[in-house]
C-alpha cells in the first residue's frame, strides 16, 4: 500500500513536471529567440542592440474592433518580423511580410510604406485563420473545426483529397479583399468579379438567391454561404453536386476548373454583410432587388437578325440550358429533350416559356431567367428549327426514343426527369386507368399532348400509325391486361346547372367538404391527403389542362371515378347531376383567365 | 520534591523552536503511537472528524466498494478546483465563450490542462457515481437503516447528470448547443408540463444568450450549492446509520447472558449521568467484546489517500493525452447530422427515436421513481452487504435488466447511429 503511495505520488509529480515543461517551452518562444538573436546581428546601433538584448519573448497581439466583431489577431507573436523589413528573404515564421504594389503599399523615401497597416488591420481579416491561437496546428485552422483556415494557404485534413490541391493559392484571398473592395470591377479582385459574371452566365441566379443580386427559390439561399461553408465544400457542390448531398438537384455543371475557382471565390465572398456596407445601403438594394446589377455585370448578345439562329445555339449551347435539358450529346438530367423541340412546339409557346415558364405549364420548375428580349428571341429562333430525326415505324422504338425520358424503362412513370415533373408522368402499368379509357383518347393525348402539362403533342412526329403503334407496345409490355368494353357511363350531354356566382358558391362548399382532402382547399392538388397518392391529385388551377378538357369528361370524372387512380366514384356517395354541375361550375369559376400568351405578341 | 523551575526561555530556542510550535498549534497530536493518541488524531483534526475513530474490516475491503463513493467526491473536489480557475477566464456572453474557450485553448497559461481535467473529470464523475449507485443496489445497502441515505444518493445521481448537462452548454461550440437542443427538446416531451419547463429552461423557445446565462448560474452557483449540501447529508448519514452496511456474519455474535443487564441507574443513584449512560442498547461494549473493527488511523486514511492519488492521476494523464473536444462555432441554422444528447443521454435519445414520451419520460421517470422506491418496497431484511446476494436474485435481475439495457440503448446511440438517426457501423 505504502509503496503504491509512493509510486502514485511520484507519477503526478512527474506529470506535473511535464505540463510544466510544456507549458514554458513554447515554440513562439523560441521563434521570438531567433528573431532577437538574428536582429542584434543585423542592428547598427549600440542602442538598438541594447534594446534586443533587453526584449523578452512575450505574446504579441492586435486588437481590431474595425471590422464587424473584435479580432484579436495574435499571429504576429510567431511572425514577428512580419513588419521589419530585414527580414524578407528569411524563412517562416521569421519572416518579413511581402510589400507589394498591387496592395497598395508605395515606396517613401526609399522605405517601403504598408496600405494596410498590420496595426488596424490585423490578420485575420484578410487572411482568416484563427487570430487567438498561439499553436501553428490550431492558428492556420489546420483542425477540423475551425471554419476559416488560412484562405488559400490550410488545407484541413478531411478535406477531399482531389480538390485539396486546387484549394491553395493566395488568389483565394480575393474573397476577403471583397469585404472592403466591392466595386463590382475592383482591380484586385479579378477573380470575384469572374465569379460573378459567371454567376449569371452559368443561370446559377436562376435558381439561387443572393442577397442584392438574385432571387431565385429553388436551390438554397447563398446570401452568406461564404461564412457558412468552406472551400472545399464549395467546390464540391459545383464540381460534384450528389457527392456531399445525395438528393441534390443542381446539375453538374461542365465548368473548367479555373471558372470553378472563380465561382468558388465569389461564393466565398458572399458573407451575408460585408464591412463596406452601411445600414442604408443594405436597405436600399432590398428596396431595388438589386435587378439592374444582372444587367450591369453580363453583357447582353447583340441580336443581329440575320444571324439570329446561329446566335440563338450559341446562347442555348454556352448558357447552361443542357445542364438540365438534353440537346443532342449533351444531357443534364433533369429536363425534358429539346432535340425535336420544333416540331413539338411553336415559337409562341418557347417565348412564353422563356418569359414567364409557369405561364405556359403552371408547375414548372424552370426558374425565370433574366435574358433580354433579343436573347429570348434569338434562342427561340433556333429552338424552333430542332427537328430531331424521323420516327421510327417500331412501337418500341419510339417508346425508347421519345417516351423513356419521362415514363420510365418500366413504364410506371418513374422516368429518368419525372420527379422534376409536375404533374408526374402517367403511370402505364396500371391497367384500371389504361383500360377504362378508349383508344381514340390514348391516341389524342399522344398525338395533341395533354395542355398543362409536360406531355407535348407528338403529332408532327407520330402519326395515327406511330401512336397507336406505341400504345399497343405500352399495352403489351406495361399494362399487360387485355383491353375491356368500356360501359357507356349515364352522364348528362351537357351540364343540367346553369353558370351562375350561386351556382359556383354552392360548388365550392361542397368542394371544400368533398374534395379539398386531396385537392386542397384552393384546389391546387395539394390537400393534406396529396401526399400519400400516386398519381398526385389533379391541380384544378392549372388552367390550361382544365380548359382543355369538356365539361363531360369532369362529369364522368367526377360522376364514376378515374380509375387506376385515387379519385372515387363520387355516384356512390350521394353526389347527384346538379351537384356536380355545380361543382363543375365552381371549378371553371376559378379557372377563368389563362395565364400565357401575353408575350407572344412580341414574336411575331 | 521542589517545584521544577522551568527554564528561561532564551530567545534563540524560540526561534528554533518556532517550526516545532507552529506545526503542534496547527495539529495537535503528534504522530500517534498508541490507541489513544489514535483516537485523538480523528477526532481532534477538522477535516478527519467526519470519520469514525474505528472502522471496520469489511468497510476496508477494496472488492467491497472498490472506493467508487470517494472516488466520485474526489472527482468533484478536482470539478470544484478547476471549475473556479476557469471561472476567472469564462464569460457567460454569445458573442464571447467561444473566443474564451479559444483563449484557454491557446494562450492562458495551464488552459488546455485546466479544461481537459474539467472535461474529463465531469464524464468520469457520472461514470462513478454511477456505478457507485450500482455497488450499493448490488450489495443491498440501501435496506433498513439506510433507506433515506439511498434516496439522497438518488438525488446526488439526478444532481450530477443534471450538472454535467448543464455545464456541457458552456463551451457554445457546435457540439454543445446541438446537444442541449435536443436535450431540452427531450425535456420537452413531458405531458402537461414539459414545454413550459423547456421554456424556463431555455429562457425562450431556442438555445440562445438566456439559455446560455441560465445554464451558466445553474452550473456554478445553484447546483454546486445543492450538491454539496447533499453530499454533506450524505457522508452525515452514513456515520449515524452506522457506517458502510457488512454481512451479519462480519461481527461476532454477543452472548448477552454472560453480562447481566444492568440499568445504568441502577450503578450510581445520585449521579447525573453522561452521555455514556444514555446509550441506547443493553450495555457500552468497549474493550469487553472482541470486534473486528481497526483504528482509521492509518488504516482507513491511507486507503483514502491513496484512492485520492489513484484518482488524480488518471485524471491527470487523461487530460495530457487527450483534449477535450472544441467543434465549430455556433450556428444555429446548419445543424449537424445527427445531432447528439451528451454520451450519457444517448440512451435517451436512442429511445426518443422509438417513441418520444417513453423514451424521454415515461421509462426514465419510471427508473427512477423504483430507485427511490426500492428500499421501500424491497422490505427483506437479508441479503444486506454481499455482492448479487441470493436473497435478492428478484431485486438485483430488475436493477440489472435496467442498467445493461440502458447501457446498451448508450451503446447504440454513440456508436450505431449515423446521419438522419439510421442505423450505421461503426467500422
Amino acid at each position: 500500500m505504502r509503496l503504491a503511495l509512493a509510486i502514485g505520488t511520484f507519477f503526478i509529480l512527474v506529470i506535473h513536471g511535464i505540463v510544466f515543461y510544456n507549458q514554458f517551452g513554447h515554440p513562439w518562444e523560441r521563434n521570438q529567440n531567433t528573431y532577437f538573436d538574428q536582429a542584434k546581428v543585423l542592428a547598427k546601433t549600440d542602442t538598438e542592440k541594447a534594446a534586443l538584448a533587453a526584449r523578452r519573448p512575450r505574446i504579441e497581439q492586435i486588437v481590431v474592433s474595425n471590422f464587424g466583431e473584435t479580432r484579436v489577431d495574435r499571429c504576429t507573436t510567431c511572425h514577428i518580423a512580419a513588419d521589419d523589413p530585414r527580414f524578407s528573404s528569411h524563412a517562416e515564421p521569421v519572416k518579413t511580410h511581402p510589400y507589394s504594389a498591387t496592395l497598395g503599399d508605395y515606396q517613401k523615401d526609399g522605405k517601403w510604406e504598408r496600405r494596410h497597416k498590420f496595426a488596424e488591420f490585423g490578420c485575420t481579416v484578410c487572411h482568416d485563420g484563427q487570430g487567438r491561437g498561439l499553436d501553428a496546428e490550431y492558428s492556420h485552422g489546420r483542425d477540423e473545426y475551425w471554419p476559416d483556415p488560412l484562405l488559400g494557404f490550410t488545407t484541413q485534413e478531411n478535406w477531399r483529397k482531389d480538390f485539396a490541391p486546387k484549394l491553395k493559392g493566395k488568389e483565394y484571398m480575393e474573397a476577403n479583399c471583397a469585404q472592403c473592395h466591392t466595386d463590382t470591377a475592383f482591380a484586385g479582385t479579378a477573380l470575384v468579379t469572374r465569379g460573378r459574371v459567371l454567376f449569371f452566365a452559368t443561370n446559377c441566379y436562376g435558381c439561387h438567391r443572393i442577397e442584392g443580386l438574385s432571387d431565385g427559390t429553388i436551390g438554397p439561399d447563398l446570401s452568406d454561404v461564404g461564412r457558412k461553408w468552406k472551400l472545399d465544400y464549395l467546390w464540391g457542390r459545383i464540381a460534384d453536386p450528389k457527392s456531399i448531398l445525395a438528393t441534390s438537384i443542381m446539375p453538374k455543371f461542365n465548368l473548367k476548373d479555373e471558372d470553378i475557382k472563380a465561382l468558388v471565390v465569389f461564393l466565398k465572398s458572399r458573407k451575408g454583410r460585408n464591412f463596406a456596407e452601411t445600414e442604408i445601403q443594405r436597405f436600399k438594394v432590398k428596396l431595388t432587388g438589386g435587378a439592374e446589377l444582372v444587367q450591369a455585370t453580363i453583357k447582353p448578345v447583340q441580336i443581329n437578325p440575320k444571324e439570329m439562329v446561329k446566335q440563338g445555339e450559341k446562347l442555348v449551347l454556352d448558357r447552361a440550358c443542357t445542364a438540365c435539358h438534353k440537346l443532342g450529346e449533351r444531357d443534364g438530367g433533369i429536363a425534358p429533350d429539346l432535340s425535336q423541340e420544333g416540331l413539338i412546339k411553336d415559337s409562341e409557346w418557347i417565348y412564353d416559356h422563356f418569359k414567364n415558364p409557369k405561364s405556359t405549364m403552371p408547375d414548372s420548375i424552370m426558374p425565370a431567367f433574366r435574358f433580354t428580349d433579343d436573347e429570348f428571341k434569338a434562342m427561340t429562333a433556333y429552338l424552333v428549327t430542332l427537328k430531331g430525326v424521323t420516327a421510327p415505324p417500331a412501337g418500341e422504338a419510339i417508346y425508347k426514343n421519345y417516351c423513356l425520358r419521362c415514363h420510365g424503362e418500366k413504364g410506371d412513370g418513374h422516368g429518368p426527369i419525372a420527379e422534376h415533373l409536375d404533374p408526374y408522368p402517367r403511370d402505364l402499368t396500371k391497367a384500371g386507368f389504361m383500360n377504362s379509357k378508349p383508344e381514340a383518347r390514348l391516341v389524342n393525348s399522344v398525338r395533341n399532348g395533354v395542355a398543362g402539362t409536360s406531355m407535348p403533342a407528338w403529332g408532327k412526329l407520330l402519326n395515327e400509325e406511330q401512336a397507336k403503334a406505341v400504345l399497343s407496345y405500352v399495352q403489351s409490355s406495361f399494362t399487360k391486361e387485355p383491353r375491356r368494353e368500356v360501359k357507356p357511363h349515364a352522364i348528362p350531354e351537357k351540364n343540367p346547372v346553369a353558370t351562375s356566382k350561386e351556382s359556383a358558391d354552392r360548388g365550392e362548399a361542397l368542394f371544400v367538404n368533398r374534395c379539398a382532402g386531396c385537392h386542397g382547399k384552393k384546389g391546387d392538388g395539394k390537400g393534406p391527403n396529396s401526399l400519400d397518392i400516386l398519381p398526385k391529385p389533379r391541380n384544378l388551377r392549372n388552367s390550361f389542362f382544365v380548359n382543355s378538357v369538356d365539361d363531360k369528361r369532369l362529369f364522368d370524372s367526377i360522376e364514376y371515378g378515374v380509375q387506376g387512380t385515387a379519385m372515387p366514384s363520387w355516384i356512390d356517395y350521394g353526389l347527384t347531376h346538379n351537384d356536380v354541375g355545380d361543382l363543375v361550375n365552381f371549378i371553371r369559376s376559378i379557372n377563368q383567365k389563362p395565364k400565357g400568351g401575353q408575350h407572344a405578341a412580341a414574336i411575331q | 520534591m521542589s517545584p521544577v523551575t522551568p527554564p528561561k526561555p532564551s530567545p534563540f530556542a524560540a526561534l528554533l523552536e518556532l517550526p516545532g510550535n507552529v506545526w503542534k498549534s496547527i495539529f495537535r497530536n503528534p504522530l500517534p503511537s498508541n490507541d489513544l493518541e489514535r483516537s485523538a488524531t480523528s477526532f481532534t483534526n477538522f477535516f478527519l472528524h467526519i470519520h469514525p475513530v474505528k472502522v471496520h474490516k469489511n468497510s476496508l475491503r477494496p472488492t467491497y466498494t472498490f472506493g467508487l463513493g470517494l472516488v466520485s467526491f474526489f472527482l468533484f473536489v478536482i470539478l470544484i478546483v478547476t471549475g473556479i480557475l476557469l471561472m476567472f477566464y469564462y464569460v457567460p456572453s454569445t458573442t464571447q465563450a467561444y473566443d474564451r474557450m479559444l483563449d484557454l485553448r491557446g494562450t492562458v497559461a495551464f488552459g488546455t490542462l485546466l479544461r481537459n481535467m474539467h472535461r474529463w473529470s465531469a464524464h468520469a464523475m457520472v461514470a462513478v457515481v454511477f456505478l457507485h449507485l450500482c455497488r450499493v443496489f448490488l450489495t443491498g445497502s440501501y435496506k433498513k437503516p439506510r433507506e433515506f441515505n439511498w434516496v439522497v444518493g438518488v438525488v446526488l445521481f439526478l444532481l450530477t447528470l443534471f450538472m454535467s448537462f448543464t455545464g456541457y452548454l458552456l463551451p457554445w461550440d457546435q457540439l454543445a448547443f446541438w446537444a442541449i437542443t435536443v436535450g431540452t427538446a427531450i425535456a420537452g416531451y413531458a405531458p402537461i408540463v414539459g414545454k413550459d419547463m423547456q421554456f424556463l429552461l431555455m429562457g425562450g423557445t431556442s438555445v440562445g444568450q438566456e439559455a446560455l446565462l441560465r445554464f451558466y448560474v445553474l452550473h456554478v452557483a445553484v447546483l454546486p450549492s445543492v450538491l454539496i449540501l447533499a453530499i454533506a447529508i450524505h457522508f452525515w448519514r452514513i456515520r449515524k446509520d452506522g457506517g458502510l452496511s457488512r454481512p451479519e456474519d462480519a461481527d461476532p455474535t454477543i452472548n448477552l447472558e454472560a453480562i447481566p443487564a444492568v440499568k445504568a441507574s441502577v450503578l450510581e443513584p445520585k449521579k447525573t449521568y453522561g452521555l455514556q449512560g444514555l446509550v441506547r442498547g443493553p450495555l457500552t461494549k468497549v474493550g469487553q467484546i472482541p470486534d473486528n473493527t481497526v483504528f482509521s488511523w492509518p488504516n482507513l486514511f491511507l486507503a483514502e489517500l491513496f484512492t485520492f492519488v489513484v484518482t488524480l492521476s488518471a485524471i491527470l494523464i487523461v487530460s495530457l493525452l487527450f483534449n477535450a473536444p472544441l467543434e465549430e462555432p455556433v450556428n444555429a441554422l446548419h445543424p449537424p447530422n445527427p445531432a447528439k444528447a451528451p454520451w450519457y443521454f444517448l440512451g435517451l435519445q436512442e429511445m426518443v427515436s422509438y417513441s418520444a414520451f417513453w423514451g424521454g419520460i415515461g421509462v426514465p421517470t419510471i427508473f427512477v421513481l423504483l430507485l427511490l422506491g426500492t428500499p421501500y418496497l424491497d422490505r427483506g431484511p437479508k441479503g444486506v452487504g454481499k455482492w448479487f446476494s441470493r436473497d435478492r436474485l428478484l431485486a438485483n435481475t430488475i436493477f440489472i435488466t435496467f442498467v445493461v439495457a440502458n447501457i446498451i440503448f448508450v451503446i447504440i446511440g454513440t456508436f450505431f447511429r449515423g446521419a438522419n438517426w439510421s442505423f450505421v457501423t461503426p467500422w
